[in-house]
């Protein structure tokens, strides 16, 4: 009988990891910056929620758990990297770096405009650009109100917008 | 409850458009549920007795890699491996025998007797050929041929059964090796720590790791360990790899 449960959740974890995984996938490589690194850490969580079994059936919200828990394994993967926020700003920015090239430098300027805001805001842009996620999702996933999950986003984008203009760069 | 996520009343889609990923990579893992595991410890080194050994061999076989970062002297070792015509591992293990399958002389058991051993995969055309030869008390020698799998006790014939044979096609690349290692449970870690390169994994309760000296361009060690009675104790060690080696048959 126990067999059967853990059966069914772990088949209910791969079957949503599975739908999400590009997604998960995309959201870990705007975070790290490397396609190797996010792999390994998608690849991680889902073999760490593995090992839980039939005890997944106990998460209510199976989806938004697995998001808070790549947030914070990306955190995790950052911080034992030892290199934190990017020291380049957007007055060094051109308008060649808003037109990049290639994945690695999207992701420069991804992080540089980031680097503008707080990390809630931040977080939260992540989530509904990279990870797709709605804002009634975001704000499960950040243990927030609705309202506050919309408004960091709403905060956020306007922030980069006005120094974005005060550079006449948009 | 219906909820509003539309956003158009408030954002700024000149800042979205630099936001929004134009060159996403894309990935190839795979999320399939496992199949029931009675026996969880031997199931993540049911690349036992034998693919694990092909498999840390796969990973750590390589005779030079000075500039090398750890992924691509693993892509080397795997296209070593790959395009060697034989490989020959040479190894000691904890062993017991098998009673899971027919189809292995012996598991990995942390009460096994340590019994030195090699491995021979030879290419014939599309064929992949495995011997393992067994210094035990019966010089015991297992063949897989791709049809069959044969067993030797004092050079007699003792075991014939239908087999498939090896198939090295999901250790081809790091992301098939990695949605292999998926499948089995297996997380599968590249890393590098000054001049060593460590390719590790970690199953429930086993784990392999292979170190690798960048600057002297040889492997140090590989061994395959897991928690037993509160210890960490070693049921596998590589001792040697050669590639291209004249059959010793």
């Amino acid at each position: 009988m126990k067999l059967t449960t853990e059966n069914k959740q772990l088949t209910r974890l791969a079957e949503l990891m599975q739908s999400e995984r590009d997604h998960l996938f995309q959201y870990a490589c705007y975070r790290l910056g490397s396609a190797t690194e996010a792999d390994d850490v998608v690849q991680d969580l889902y073999l760490r929620l593995s090992k839980q079994g039939a005890r997944l059936s106990e998460i209510e919200d199976l989806k938004g758990y697995i998001y808070r828990s790549l947030t914070n394994s990306c955190a995790s993967a950052l911080r034992s990297r030892r290199q934190f926020a990017t020291t380049e700003t957007l007055d060094t920015l051109s308008s060649d770096d808003l037109a990049p090239q290639d994945f690695e430098q999207e992701f420069r300027l991804i992080e540089r405009l980031m680097a503008l805001l707080p990390d809630e805001q931040s977080e939260v842009i992540r989530l509904r650009i990279y990870g797709g996620r709605q804002f009634d999702e975001i704000a499960s996933i950040c243990n927030i109100p609705l309202t506050t999950a919309k408004s960091r986003f709403r905060y956020g984008i306007n922030k980069l917008r006005e120094a974005l203009e005060k550079r006449g760069l948009i | 409850m219906k909820t509003n996520n539309n956003l158009d009343n408030f954002s700024d889609i000149r800042v979205e458009n630099l936001l929004t990923p134009r060159f996403a990579p894309a990935t190839s893992l795979e999320f399939k549920a496992p199949a029931p595991r009675r026996h969880p410890i031997w199931q993540a080194v049911r690349i036992g007795a034998v693919a694990a050994i092909v498999a840390v061999a796969v990973v750590i076989g390589i005779s030079s890699v000075q500039t090398s970062t750890a992924r691509e002297v693993v892509e080397r070792a795997m296209t070593q491996l790959l395009e060697s015509d034989n490989c020959l591992v040479q190894f000691t293990a904890n062993v017991a025998e098998s009673k899971h399958t027919q189809d292995e002389l012996y598991d990995l058991d942390f009460e096994g007797t340590p019994t030195q051993g090699t491995v021979e995969i030879r290419k014939e055309g599309p064929k992949v050929k495995m011997a393992i030869k067994w210094q035990d008390k019966v010089r015991s020698m297992e063949l897989y041929d791709g049809e069959s799998y044969r067993r030797y006790q004092n050079g007699q014939l003792v075991l014939e059964r239908p087999h498939g044979g090896i198939d090295l096609s999901p250790l081809a690349t790091i992301d098939k090796l990695k949605e292999y290692a998926l499948l089995t449970g297996i997380l599968l870690k590249f890393r590098e720590e000054g001049d060593m390169i460590l390719v590790s994994t970690r199953g429930d309760k086993v784990g392999i790791v292979a170190r690798f000296s960048k600057s002297k361009g040889r492997l140090l060690g590989a061994e395959c360990s897991g928690l037993y009675n509160g210890q960490q104790v070693t049921v596998l060690t590589i001792d040697q790899i050669d590639f291209d080696v004249p059959p010793t048959e």
